[in-house]
């Protein structure tokens, strides 16, 4: 306790030299908590999308768990298939197109089309208007905000919407549909144009009687591995993968530049950080010397002494290390800002995500940190020459 | 090498056809992919459209994704564009060295890394000021002194300004210096975890300048900030008597 008094005392005795050195550190811990959320934000970031869907197992007719690859054929059999086991609660088959609203004068608008039936849950939030309806006619849309804007119509609107299903195939002829709502969907960048019909209106739209879907949306009802390995069993000819499995592939062939980069920037600012603390408490010790040299032959014991320069240094970074987390998520904030402009970027993403253990982390590197910056100072403490030093620092 | 495979276009294995294979190829470095492991064949075009024909629709054995044109040397490639644009219609023709869907998420993360320079910087700045504070603190009585023996404000000003300058320059020359030795090491390592011959460190001159153009007056205004306050003390004052 008397060392934590006296260490705060000797730093606010140069108020000029601790305030820096406290903003420095606070600007290397804030980089450096910053670099610690970067490290794990994509992977936290896309399960919550992923869980927050109400879907934690994905089907799908190869290896890739993306949509649009290779189409699963007999999809509504496969899905019928799947919905009988007792391990799934629902399923709901998905097919993707590309297609364009045409409005007046030959204007067309284009966007994302996903065919998919109502169920009891629901992959997009309506904000406005009502959802989709079973067997509507004529067929409904809903469709993203960015889309509302673009066309510029409300729901209750007819709109005419041509669907490129297939780029080997003729272009459809273009078919009506009724705007029912407007909805937010969850992978959605800021600029994408999104709609969503029903399945059957997206098959007569893309002219095909093909029977195909991109993937199935399945709720496990007893924990997704259980529902893997009972689908596995049923229909050894798809691929059902948890969330969990998609995430742990993201994280190893994804998201990989974001964790090397925050690797690389922590050791980087970890390094600073060290240096920073090192020079700030050597500098102080030397200019302190005759003062040190003094309170040793007053009777400060060499653990003493060298605890008053540790606790400088713990008090430099306890401060600083406070004041890094409001001032890192603060600039968190723009850095996330600056990356989901990178397009294909869902909006709800996020490259900074927050968890407790991030905190914990960051406190134990900047102990470390701490530890390590004070060794060389303290070593000079406890071997100062209490005689020699006071006649060189004070006679000389 | 020599073995012959299956390939098929259906998510089934179905309508499988036999390839030889003759080579193993080194992938065109990809930054979009980077990190993903990559399976891919290449075939000859019209194998590859054999292989896709699912024989309902004509028009598939004419589809092609895109056609690459190398244009003579000399020729204008915007005007080649737009004459292609204008003779077969409904190309799009587009420039590959001007593909803005591809270098987008590159322009973004230019953008992220000038944004942590830039926090960098400031760290630095104040991790400077006060080091500079602190020897300049232990020339307190060289300042002195030279004030006594009749050396003006002015005088010592420049003294300190030119050693500013003289430090600016060796550190920021010394800075240079390492990111140049390390460049190697870190394009090694990259290229090694990601298997690519991407280059992801690379010091230009451009970026040399640009660091001096920061570092220099960066280090100089610390020199000042930290002196100003010293030069205006009175002289006994500094020799603490």
């Amino acid at each position: 306790m008397r060392a934590l008094i006296f260490g705060a005392r000797s730093l606010v005795r140069q108020p000029g030299r601790t305030a820096l050195g406290i903003l420095g550190i606070a600007a290397v811990g804030a980089l450096l908590f910053d670099m610690l959320l970067l490290s794990r934000g994509l992977v936290v970031s896309f399960r919550d999308l992923l869980d927050s869907i109400g879907f934690d197992v994905r089907i799908t007719a190869t290896d890739s768990p993306l949509p649009a690859g290779v189409r699963m054929k007999d999809a509504t059999r496969a899905a019928s298939d799947v919905a009988r086991l007792p391990q799934v609660a629902e399923v709901l088959p998905m097919r993707t197109a590309n297609g364009e609203i045409v409005l007046s004068r030959g204007r067309v608008v284009p966007a994302g089309i996903t065919g998919m039936d109502p169920g009891t849950r629901h992959p997009w939030t309506i904000v406005s208007g009502v959802d989709l309806t079973p067997r509507a006619t004529p067929p409904e849309i809903v469709v993203n905000e960015q889309l509302r804007d673009e066309i510029g119509v409300a729901p209750g609107s007819e709109l005419t919407l041509r669907a490129a299903c297939d780029p080997g195939r003729a272009v459809a002829a273009p078919r009506t549909f009724k705007l029912v709502g407007v909805a937010q969907f969850p992978f959605d960048d800021e600029a994408q144009s999104t709609a969503v019909v029903s399945r059957d209106a997206l098959r007569e739209a893309c002219g095909d009687d093909r029977d195909e879907a991109d993937m199935l949306m399945v709720a496990s009802s007893g924990g997704a591995a259980a529902a893997v390995t009972a689908i596995k069993a049923a229909r050894p000819d798809l691929y059902p993968i948890t969330n969990e499995q998609i995430v742990a592939r993201m994280q190893t062939q994804g998201f990989t530049y974001f964790r090397q980069i925050s690797a690389v920037l922590s050791a980087i600012t970890l390094l600073f950080g060290f240096l920073l603390i090192t020079v700030l408490l050597t500098v102080s010790v030397n200019q302190r010397l005759a003062e040190i040299a003094a309170l040793r032959a007053l009777g400060f014991s060499r653990m003493r002494a060298a605890a008053d320069v540790f606790v400088q240094g713990a008090l430099l970074v306890g401060v600083g290390g406070v004041l890094a987390v409001p001032l890192g998520m603060a600039l968190s904030i723009w850095l996330d800002r600056i990356l989901k402009t990178m397009p294909g970027i869902p909006s709800a993403m996020h490259f900074f995500v927050f968890e407790p253990r991030t905190l914990l982390t960051h406190v134990a590197l900047l102990v470390a940190t701490t530890l390590l910056a004070s060794a060389y100072p303290m070593w000079l403490v406890a071997r100062l020459p209490i005689a020699a030093t006071l006649r060189s620092e004070v006679v000389g | 090498m020599g073995d012959v495979v299956s390939l098929s276009a259906e998510a089934d294995g179905s309508q499988p056809r036999s390839f030889r294979i003759v080579g193993a190829y080194e992938p065109t470095p990809d930054p979009m992919r980077l990190g993903a492991a990559r399976h891919e064949v290449r075939l000859h075009l019209p194998d590859l459209i054999d292989l896709q024909d699912t024989g309902s629709n004509q028009l598939d054995t004419e589809r092609v994704d895109a056609i690459n044109v190398a244009i003579a040397p000399g020729s204008d490639a915007g005007a080649v564009g737009r004459r292609i644009s204008t003779s077969v219609p409904g190309a799009i023709t587009q420039r590959t060295g001007n593909d803005q869907r591809r270098t987008a998420p590159f322009v973004v993360l230019e953008r992220f890394h000038l944004a942590i320079a830039i926090v960098t910087v400031l760290a630095s700045s104040v991790f400077l000021l006060a080091l500079m504070l602190m020897l300049v603190e232990e020339r307190r009585a060289t300042v002195g002194v030279l004030r006594l023996i009749g050396f003006r404000r002015s005088r010592i000003l420049q003294h300190v300004l030119a050693e500013g300058v003289v430090i600016a320059l060796a550190g920021a020359a010394f800075g240079i210096l390492l990111s140049v030795v390390l460049e190697g090491g870190i394009n090694r390592f990259f290229q090694w975890r990601y298997d690519t011959a991407l280059v992801f460190v690379r010091i230009t001159p451009g970026v040399a300048m640009r660091s001096i153009a920061v570092a220099v007056p960066l280090g100089v205004a610390a020199i000042f900030a930290s002196s100003w306050s010293l030069l205006h003390k009175e002289v006994l004052a500094l020799t603490r008597r």
